[in-house]
């Protein structure tokens, strides 16, 4: 990649933060002349930088977008809502863009010019300021979020869908005294893929008692793979009333791949110079440490003794030893960043799904001096984002039923990390309604989560954790259904690939707090070294309860697996090489059988195994491209031999086992 | 009668035509609380959905009309 461009890659999302957290400050302090100094000059920055390179649509945007915060801080405009809800859109925008150029190395997508666009005219129309600012209806220029944000709450394919038909209809307001009935017309589109009926302003307030349910304020959105002629039909008779567009959708950035840029491409990281001195400090130890060596080399071979030679070898190598154990300590705490940074970004983001849903939240977040490995921090957006907006849409109650229940019109959120031991904890609390473990219940009863009798048999806090099942929540049932549950199953398992895990609390009508446990740094596992079959292998400590040395007489046959006696409890023996699907080596004569007892669920197993060799602590490197796919393996790491070595899931091992090999496991008879 | 009110919960049956929106505020009213029955509906009418909308009481039941189940239903319960 371009050098210039990778340092804009840096800088530029650094900017956009300064810039949306100035925003987002101005609304509480809107007379506070420093936040749109802060903010012009961020955004003026990024406009000098993006003029560097061929982004024309980035451009336009940020320069629309500098013309109006120099309007603010000049005092030839006033601030406005609408304004301020413009720019934060074209922040976030950018930063959206930004993240498109990093997986591309350097092309946006191809809506970028309709997109920008919109941002343009809406931040034009805040700029001449007499129109309405939010008045997306009467926009005549091309605008295609909604299309994306329908298309993408689908989850529609771009590859099955390379073509859709999108139409927006939005009735005039006596449209029912002429007979108009927009359900109907919507019901009439041939193969519909996507419909959203909405109020034309979800944000105004409803007064109850003066209601007119035949003033038309509906907005009907909808996507389908008909051509444009056949969507438009049931509709010939209000053709002022409607949009139509042939839609593509961008080529990929949105599409759900798993993030492409983590894997691929270079990664730079900001460091603190302190931390690289400390680096090199410790090389001219190594450098010092070596030459000793030399030495030593030296002295052996004008005769010195071999056995002084020993020991002077054996003292070098220790203080090798703890130089080495130093320079690892100090490269991983060069991985640990701050949380903080990322934290940050999300109250835009929680913003403006409030906005779009009509609720007022704030966010509030801390994670002061914690710490963690770069690449948790790099997994943590796409779940916490998750978790955001749902807190947001089925978390926090519309305002009038939090109004009812006695609570401020402004819900809030807390985003809090904090370090634990080796550990950090995330907390996503909301003071929202809270979930109902009746209606979860229920749910999952009409789902065949789980028989009946097992459902019954659940704690309450047991039943909120079914929202995590892959299943529980795929449809309209459950959306509304006291809070929680979309794709809560991908959240779990975004956490699960970084370590981490996922637990949740809720109280009925106070609240819902969502807790992510993730370990401080990925890298160092301790694994157990064993061989099979004359191959090495690891499996993890931390799934050990011990190991075992079985005299073969006390090995017995059940059905068609064996099993021992552990302190009065039976445990069965499974081969490890049959698990792997390796041949069965012959044990000497008379020998011990070797196993390592591991927990699966709640029972203990043994696994035979032909020696320990021992324990290490080990780099583990999660498998890439197909092999990731491999059940039963953890992941690889390099021996100090050069010798690569599988690290092994015991339990996933025996899962994915057939059924007639996995308590097999014969021996010799 | 396609509006019609057992305890705290609102049924809406049949077809569900633009006079119905008016008798369906009045009891949202009358009964701000009260939950929506929409098994036995088989159409709602652009001005009924605009209530519910508008007023966003709980919405339950698998409406037996396939477009009402999979287009329109989750709108009134999704709020995005």
């Amino acid at each position: 990649m371009d050098e210039l461009l990778e340092q804009f890659l840096i800088e530029g999302p650094e900017q956009v933060q300064h810039a949306g957290e100035a925003l987002l400050a101005l609304e509480g302090r809107p007379d506070d002349a420093a936040l749109v100094d802060q903010a012009f000059r961020a955004i003026h920055t990024l406009k000098g930088s993006v003029g560097l390179f061929d982004l024309p649509a980035m451009g336009q945007v940020l320069h629309v977008a500098e013309d109006l915060l120099g309007a603010w801080r000049d005092g030839r405009r006033a601030l406005s809502r609408g304004a301020v809800d413009a720019l934060i859109a074209a922040t976030g925008q950018t930063e959206r863009w930004l993240g498109v150029l990093a997986a591309t190395g350097g092309g946006l997508p191809a809506d970028a010019d309709a997109v920008a666009a919109d941002l343009v005219s809406r931040l034009n129309r805040a700029l001449d300021g007499d129109a309405p600012p939010s008045a997306p209806i009467q926009a005549t220029d091309i605008d295609t979020a909604w299309i994306e944000a329908l298309f993408r709450d689908r989850d529609l394919a771009p590859a099955r869908h390379p073509r859709v038909t999108a139409l927006r209809y939005v009735p005039d307001a006596g449209c029912y005294f002429r007979g108009d009935d927009p359900v109907a017309f919507a019901r009439a589109v041939p193969d519909l893929l996507a419909l959203r009926i909405t109020r034309r302003d979800v944000a105004a307030p409803v007064a109850a008692d003066a209601y007119d349910p035949y003033a038309c304020d509906l907005v009907v959105e909808l996507l389908s793979a008909a051509a444009p002629e056949v969507v438009k039909g049931p509709f010939r008779f209000v053709p002022d009333q409607i949009q139509l567009l042939s839609w593509s959708p961008p080529p990929s950035p949105s599409a759900p791949v798993p993030p492409p840029a983590l894997a691929e491409g270079p990664r730079s990281l900001r460091v603190e110079a302190s931390r690289i001195d400390a680096l090199a400090q410790l090389v001219d130890e190594l450098v010092v440490a070596k030459n000793a060596l030399s030495d030593l080399a030296g002295q052996m071979a004008d005769g010195l003794a071999p056995q002084a030679a020993a020991q002077i070898l054996g003292d070098r190598q220790a203080a090798l030893d703890r130089l080495v154990a130093r320079l690892h300590r100090t490269v991983m705490g060069i991985r640990l960043v701050p949380i903080l940074p990322l934290l940050r970004r999300f109250p835009r983001v929680v913003r403006e799904t409030a906005t779009a849903l009509g609720k007022e939240v704030d966010l509030a977040v801390d994670g002061q001096d914690v710490q963690v490995d770069k690449a948790i921090v790099e997994g943590l957006f796409e779940p916490l984002t998750h978790l955001l907006r749902n807190a947001v849409d089925h978390g926090i109650e519309p305002a009038a039923e939090r109004a009812a229940a006695g609570k401020p019109a402004r819900a809030l959120i807390s985003l809090v990390a904090r370090r634990e031991g080796d550990h950090v904890v995330i907390d996503v609390a909301d003071d929202g309604r809270g979930m109902d473990p009746v209606r979860i219940r229920r749910a999952a009863a009409a789902r065949g989560l789980l028989p009946d009798r097992m459902l019954d048999a659940l704690a309450d806090d047991q039943v909120l954790d079914l929202v995590f099942r892959p299943g529980f929540s795929t449809a309209e049932a459950v959306t509304d259904l006291s809070g929680r549950g979309v794709g809560m199953d991908a959240v779990r398992a975004a956490v699960g690939r970084l370590g981490g895990s996922v637990g949740i609390s809720s109280a009925s009508g106070q609240g819902t707090t969502v807790r992510l446990v993730l370990p401080l740094n990925l890298v160092l596992t301790k694994v157990m070294i064993v061989t099979v079959a004359g191959e090495r292998y690891g499996i993890p400590m931390d799934g050990i309860v011990e190991t075992a040395r079985v005299d073969p007489d006390r090995v017995f046959p059940i059905r068609a697996g064996r099993a021992f006696v552990l302190r009065d409890t039976a445990v069965p023996l499974l081969s490890l090489a049959a698990l792997l699907g390796l041949p069965e080596e012959a044990r000497a004569d008379g020998g011990p059988c070797r196993a390592v007892v591991a927990r699966m669920g709640g029972e203990l197993v043994a696994v035979e195994v032909g020696a320990f060799v021992g324990r290490r602590d080990v780099v583990l490197r999660p498998l890439t491209g197909l092999l990731s796919a491999m059940p039963g393996v953890l992941g690889t790491t390099l021996l100090g031999d050069g010798h690569v070595l599988m690290i092994l899931d015991v339990p996933g091992l025996i899962a994915a086992a057939p059924s007639d090999t996995a308590p097999v496991g014969q021996g010799a008879p | 009668m396609t509006v019609e009110v057992v305890g705290n919960v609102i049924h809406l049956r049949g077809v569900c035509a633009a006079e119905d929106a008016e008798a369906l505020l009045s009891r949202l009213q009358a009964a701000p609380q009260a939950e929506i029955d929409v098994t036995a509906c088989r159409h709602l009418h652009g001005a009924v959905v605009q209530v519910l909308l508008a007023f966003r009481p709980n919405v339950r039941g698998m409406a037996e009309d396939i477009f009402l189940r999979d287009w329109v239903i989750p709108n009134l319960a999704a709020h995005r």
